[in-house]
């Protein structure tokens, strides 16, 4: 560590270099924490949890009661031992409360004053964060699985919903009506996902095991569907030929950078795919559990290097290495199934939350001091009453 | 605690793994030649009487995965074996992600055995010919074979009958080894019954070196050794490093 401060100093490493060696530090020491706890809130399981994007301050979490949370991660009080208070809550008394199961939640990417929430009820309620009432609601016609908005878009503001219809919708928010349907599924859509790259890119993954790729500007299909074989036919029995997985496909998330794409299906297994092409990049993790009738949530680590995935296996959270493929560690921690995950970078820390109605924070173990520095001090002062008073110079300073 | 350290001493070691990088060079260029001699032990362990010496030695790729940690590098290194024609991989039928490897040598000498006498044997060589050096496909549909390989039908007919095509989807056909209809017979039989035997242990998990040890029942033909690499390989055991050794566990939610 300290070679790493030296060489930033002297300018012989960029910046950067100090600062990701030291997330990848700290996010291999993830660990359920004593000190840090999270309210409980909601009565029934979690589904989904998502940290703002601008400060990394404040959380929103959905339920399976329909109950939204926010919560207020930054520890002010002055005491390690820390709860995240929640701040506000849409409760079942709320009058304008989801009905059903809240699946995703997400905030407005460019400041907290919003967020939208989309649920089992069939509608997408666009809220006020300072009133909790809707601004504005979007009716479906089949239960909503999943939402996203592009995290950097400037040009549009195009929510895109993915429900039990295939057509994958568009709503704008500014005239707030649905613009637009991008048609090519034959099946439910699980996941949507924006590219934190191009705001024009958009990844769907449906249950009839393909992965679409979409540029909202053309007017004609998807752009391409993503092939696990990489279009060699003879791999594939003959109806799993140009699919992205051998069951269905229900989580999508790309990496921080926008390059790579990973998706999870029911196959128990989950691709790493170049996200420009198209091409799978064959990165093998073995058997990653996944049981998930909905759509499953789960995140990349950015700012390390190399970059980790948290998926979540059944009851625990799974940790592999993104290029690499190798299972670092499980995070075991949770009673029942974990749904969601998210990871907040600015501080390396990891939020899960699951059936069990908890959310956990793992954070990263504080280094523990050198044992060197302990050695070498009991030895100096060791020589020092080693030497014979009778020879110790007077005259001369032992310290220069 | 000590993996702990380990995984955080990786990272801050960037100096030493720099210079520990140049021995690995070394390694990965053995690193093929490292994936060729664990397939020829996994093929000791195949039991060849068991087929009277009809079909060549047979090693699944996930039991590769049981001997190597990196899933990716054995991949990429049974992909360049297929490259250079030393390999041969087949789809088994079972599983859509259980592969089977066969040395080309072995395939060929034993598929030229079989026919050795029939009228099909041209037909056999034609297409050994046309296969083992440069065609590294699974399946292959009716176009290939007509027009880039020149067969006819009665010869594709032929090829299907003596067991190197197997029938995919009207007008595509799998490659496939001849007689290994009783090798996946067994081979699934034998699964199962390793399987039960650690599920039936107390707390479903056995010590690998005990189950190596178990005598085999009647359902199972094979080897105990090939076997473990298999359901290990598979990830149908948890594997839990242990003070006495390797114990595997079942994993819940198999089909």
């Amino acid at each position: 560590m300290l070679g790493f401060l030296y060489a930033r100093q002297t300018g012989l490493d960029d910046p950067v270099r100090l600062r990701r060696a030291e997330s990848t530090r700290r996010v291999l020491s993830l660990e359920l924490n004593h000190n840090r706890d999270v309210d409980r809130i909601h009565g029934n399981g979690i589904n989904t949890l998502d940290i703002e994007v601008i400060d990394g301050r404040y959380m929103l979490s959905g339920g399976s009661d329909g109950v939204i949370v926010i919560y207020d991660l930054e520890n002010n009080s002055k005491k390690p031992q820390y709860t995240c208070k929640a701040i506000c809550t849409v409760g079942r008394s709320s009058r304008h409360v989801h009905k059903f199961s809240v699946e995703t939640v997400q905030w407005y990417p460019h400041d907290t004053g919003m967020f939208v929430s989309s649920s089992f009820d069939k509608t997408m309620k666009v809220w006020d964060a300072e009133t909790l009432k809707p601004a504005d609601e979007f009716q479906f016609d089949g239960n909503v699985y999943c939402h996203h908005m592009s995290p950097i878009a400037r040009k549009h503001s195009l929510v895109a919903v993915g429900t039990k219809d295939p057509k994958v919708q568009l709503c704008d928010l500014k005239s707030g009506s649905r613009i637009h349907i991008l048609q090519g599924h034959r099946g439910e859509i699980l996941s949507v996902r924006w590219s934190p790259r191009y705001e024009h890119i958009l990844a769907t993954a449906s249950t009839d095991s393909r992965v679409r790729i979409w540029d909202v500007r053309r007017a004609s299909g998807s752009l391409f569907t993503l092939d696990q074989h990489n279009g060699d036919k003879s791999k594939a029995s003959s109806e799993a030929v140009n699919t992205a997985h051998n069951g269905r496909v229900n989580g999508l998330c790309f990496t921080a950078d926008g390059l790579h794409l990973l998706t999870t299906g029911t196959d128990d297994r989950m691709r790493l795919w170049n996200s420009g092409t198209g091409e799978n990049t064959l990165v093998n993790y073995g058997k990653v559990v996944n049981e998930s009738r909905k759509g499953l949530k789960f995140t990349v680590s950015r700012g390390c290097s190399p970059e980790f995935v948290f998926v979540p296996c059944g009851s625990s959270v799974a940790v592999y290495g993104l290029h690499s493929g190798e299972l670092i560690t499980m995070l075991r921690g949770h009673y029942n199934n974990v749904d969601c995950c998210e990871f907040h970078p600015d501080y390396q820390e990891l939020y899960s939350g699951g059936k069990d109605c908890n959310i956990l924070a793992w954070v990263p173990v504080l280094r523990q001091p050198d044992v060197d520095d302990e050695e070498t001090n009991t030895k100096r002062g060791g020589t020092q009453a080693a030497i014979n008073p009778a020879f110790a110079d007077a005259w001369s300073s032992d310290e220069d | 605690m000590s993996r702990k350290r380990a995984l955080i001493a990786d990272t801050f070691c960037l100096k030493r793994r720099r210079c520990a990088a140049d021995s690995l060079t070394g390694e990965t260029h053995d690193g093929a030649t490292d994936i060729r001699s664990s397939i020829q032990y996994l093929m000791t362990l195949f039991s060849r009487k068991l087929f009277n010496d009809t079909l060549p030695p047979v090693v699944l790729k996930h039991q590769l995965y049981s001997l190597h940690t990196d899933k990716t590098s054995v991949d990429k290194h049974v992909n360049d074996l297929r490259e250079n024609g030393e390999l041969l991989m087949f789809q088994l039928g079972f599983d859509s992600e259980a592969f089977a490897l066969v040395f080309a040598e072995d395939y060929r000498a034993k598929v030229l055995q079989e026919e050795a006498g029939r009228k099909t044997l041209g037909t056999a060589e034609k297409f050994l010919d046309k296969l083992i050096p440069g065609c590294s496909d699974l399946s292959f549909n009716k176009d290939k074979m007509l027009k880039e390989f020149l067969f006819s039908d009665s010869e594709i007919t032929q090829l299907v009958k003596s067991g190197l095509l197997t029938v995919r989807d009207a007008g595509s056909w799998w490659l496939s080894i001849p007689n290994s209809g009783r090798f996946i017979k067994y081979f699934i039989k034998g699964r199962k019954a390793v399987l039960n035997m650690v599920k039936k242990s107390k707390y479903s998990e056995i010590l690998r070196t005990e189950l190596e040890e178990r005598r085999t029942t009647a359902q199972v033909k094979f080897q105990m050794k090939y076997h473990v690499h298999d359901i290990i390989g598979a990830d149908l055991v948890e594997c839990i490093q242990t003070t006495s050794g390797t114990v595997l566990r079942y994993v819940d939610g198999n089909n």
